[in-house]
């Protein structure tokens, strides 16, 4: 097939399409209605051959199986007819590649993104749910994608479903008064959803891209409404920039590579011009939120040519920035290495004394491997070496246990 | 050159536990199959049990049917081009229908 991810991009926006005439107490007839379609589809296509308008076939199919499921369940009642007619109209409107549709199409999936990231449901609902009615993955993909197991995932899914019902949460847009909150809201999950992903902490399962291109797409979903606001393009622009590295992130062995150690040439240059588009349009206004810095720092890697042409002063005054609006101690450990690239491994040590302090991260293997790796550099490689044994003993993938390994090993 | 039938079983339920993208990719490798050079033709069979008729006291009666014992369906048919036996099987073994818990029963047309 031509398209990557039709179906599960498909899915998505038919179980949106669906949703929005069916109400979102019936997300699951919507979604059942869908797998069911795709079954039919992967089941008939391999002898009838492909039809001509894959993604109106399954559109058609779809509705054509909710409208049986509406007539068989008896909760709808006297509704039934009237909710099965309303159907038919609906898939008239299938997916062909005519403007006007594609932006209801799209409309629907907005207004399913606000419904799943709403504040009354948790982050990790949220992202969950967002992940299944819109992203269409499955429970085995959310669960395998959180290290978490299947059954709690599903039940969270559930869980969300029902809190959807009893808070009579709607597809509504949100009224303008509350809009900056709700937006935020879904930003917050897109975020998430793209930070769990790119975190090398279950090594490079393929899914966890996968993670971090659905963040993307819905990130680009919303910034192409109305209602984007510039911190919308600095979040795409963000993700972008950073997705870009994947083809560089893992060597052959599948060991992780560093950013300075990067082959740059792999880097996706079709995600560094998405990047590059949206960061250009995020300093249109006066808005500068966490998300613009993050990606100034991510555009400031991505316009070096090399590793010895990053602009670390301005990378280091974008992390005091950054630091200003979002005090966390991952933030002051990311400016430690600007502050050693810019000034040397002697200030970067002094200025991660203060996070060391903090008892959380005692057994941040992180933290102890950028201060192993800080001490290397200036000769202290017994107490680097302590850091480095310290770092393998905390939890962390294989591939970072690797690596750790091996910067021990240089200490000896 | 001689003809076989495929005749591909599957169990109903075996891909309704596939998320869509891997429904995606199961598709894909179908669809890669059917483009094989040996390929002469194809047909999937409606999604029901069918009909049986047989003579009941001299009187052909037809029954819904058949109703194997096995929980496996009939799904479809592909003819392709083999010299014999070993051939058509040897042709037949990297079927993806087999990599998704599908049987593949292989029949050869008779020809006089």
């Amino acid at each position: 097939m031509e398209i990557d991810h039709l179906f599960r991009h498909q899915a998505g926006r038919i179980v949106a399409r669906l949703s929005r005439t069916l109400g979102p107490p019936h997300v699951s007839l919507a979604e059942d209605a869908v797998q069911e379609a795709m079954l039919r589809a992967v089941q008939t296509w391999p002898y009838q051959g492909m039809p001509d308008n894959p993604a109106g076939w399954l559109f058609r199919v779809a509705h054509n199986l909710a409208i049986d499921a509406v007539r068989r369940d008896k909760t709808f009642g006297d509704k039934a007819e009237a909710l099965a007619a309303e159907l038919t109209r609906s898939a008239v409107t299938m997916p062909r590649d005519e403007i006007d549709v594609e932006e209801q199409l799209r409309d629907d999936e907005l207004r399913m993104i606000f419904m799943c990231c709403h504040p009354e449901l948790s982050r990790e609902a949220s992202v969950a749910l967002s992940l299944k009615t819109i992203g269409a993955f499955s429970v085995g993909e959310i669960a395998r994608a959180f290290l978490a197991d299947e059954a709690t995932i599903a039940q969270r899914i559930v869980r969300a479903k029902r809190q959807i019902r009893e808070s009579q949460l709607t597809l509504q847009m949100p009224a303008a008064n509350e809009l900056d909150a709700r937006l935020d809201a879904v930003l917050d999950v897109i975020y998430f959803m793209f930070n769990e992903g790119y975190s090398a902490h279950s090594g490079v399962d393929l899914i966890r891209h996968d993670l971090c291109l659905e963040a993307l797409r819905l990130g680009r979903l919303v910034v192409s409404a109305s209602i984007a606001k510039p911190r919308v393009h600095a979040l795409v622009a963000l993700m972008a920039l950073q997705a870009a590295r994947f083809p560089a992130r893992v060597d052959a062995a599948g060991d992780l590579v560093l950013l300075e150690d990067q082959d740059r040439s792999s880097w996706d240059e079709r995600l560094i011009a998405i990047g590059f588009h949206h960061f250009d349009r995020s300093i249109s206004g006066e808005e500068v939120s966490e998300y613009h810095v993050q990606a100034a720092i991510a555009a400031t890697h991505a316009r070096a040519t090399d590793a010895q042409s990053v602009d670390w002063p301005l990378i280091l005054t974008l992390y005091d920035q950054l630091l200003s609006i979002n005090p966390s101690p991952v933030v002051a450990l990311n400016r430690a290495v600007a502050v050693s690239k810019t000034h040397g491994a002697a200030e970067a040590l002094t200025a991660i004394e203060s996070i060391e302090r903090d008892p959380k991260l005692r057994h941040y293997h992180l933290l102890l491997a950028v201060r192993g790796h800080l001490l290397l550099q200036i000769g202290r490689a017994d107490e680097a070496a302590g850091d480095f044994q310290a770092a393998l003993s905390c939890a962390c993938s294989e591939p970072e246990r690797r690596f750790l390994a091996r910067k021990l090993e240089a200490c000896r | 050159m001689s003809q076989f039938m495929l005749l591909l079983y599957h169990d109903p339920k075996g891909f309704q536990k596939l998320s869509p993208e891997q429904m995606q990719q199961a598709l894909e490798k179908y669809m890669a199959w059917t483009k094989k050079p040996f390929m002469v033709d194809s047909k999937r069979l409606a999604e029901d049990a069918g009909k049986v008729i047989r003579p009941q006291g001299g009187k052909p009666r037809a029954t819904d049917g058949p109703y194997s014992e096995s929980k496996e369906i009939l799904g479809g048919y592909y003819t392709i081009e083999a010299k014999d036996y070993d051939e058509a099987v040897k042709r037949t073994l990297d079927h993806p229908h087999l990599e998704f818990g599908g049987t593949i029963e292989v029949r050869q047309l008779y020809t006089s």
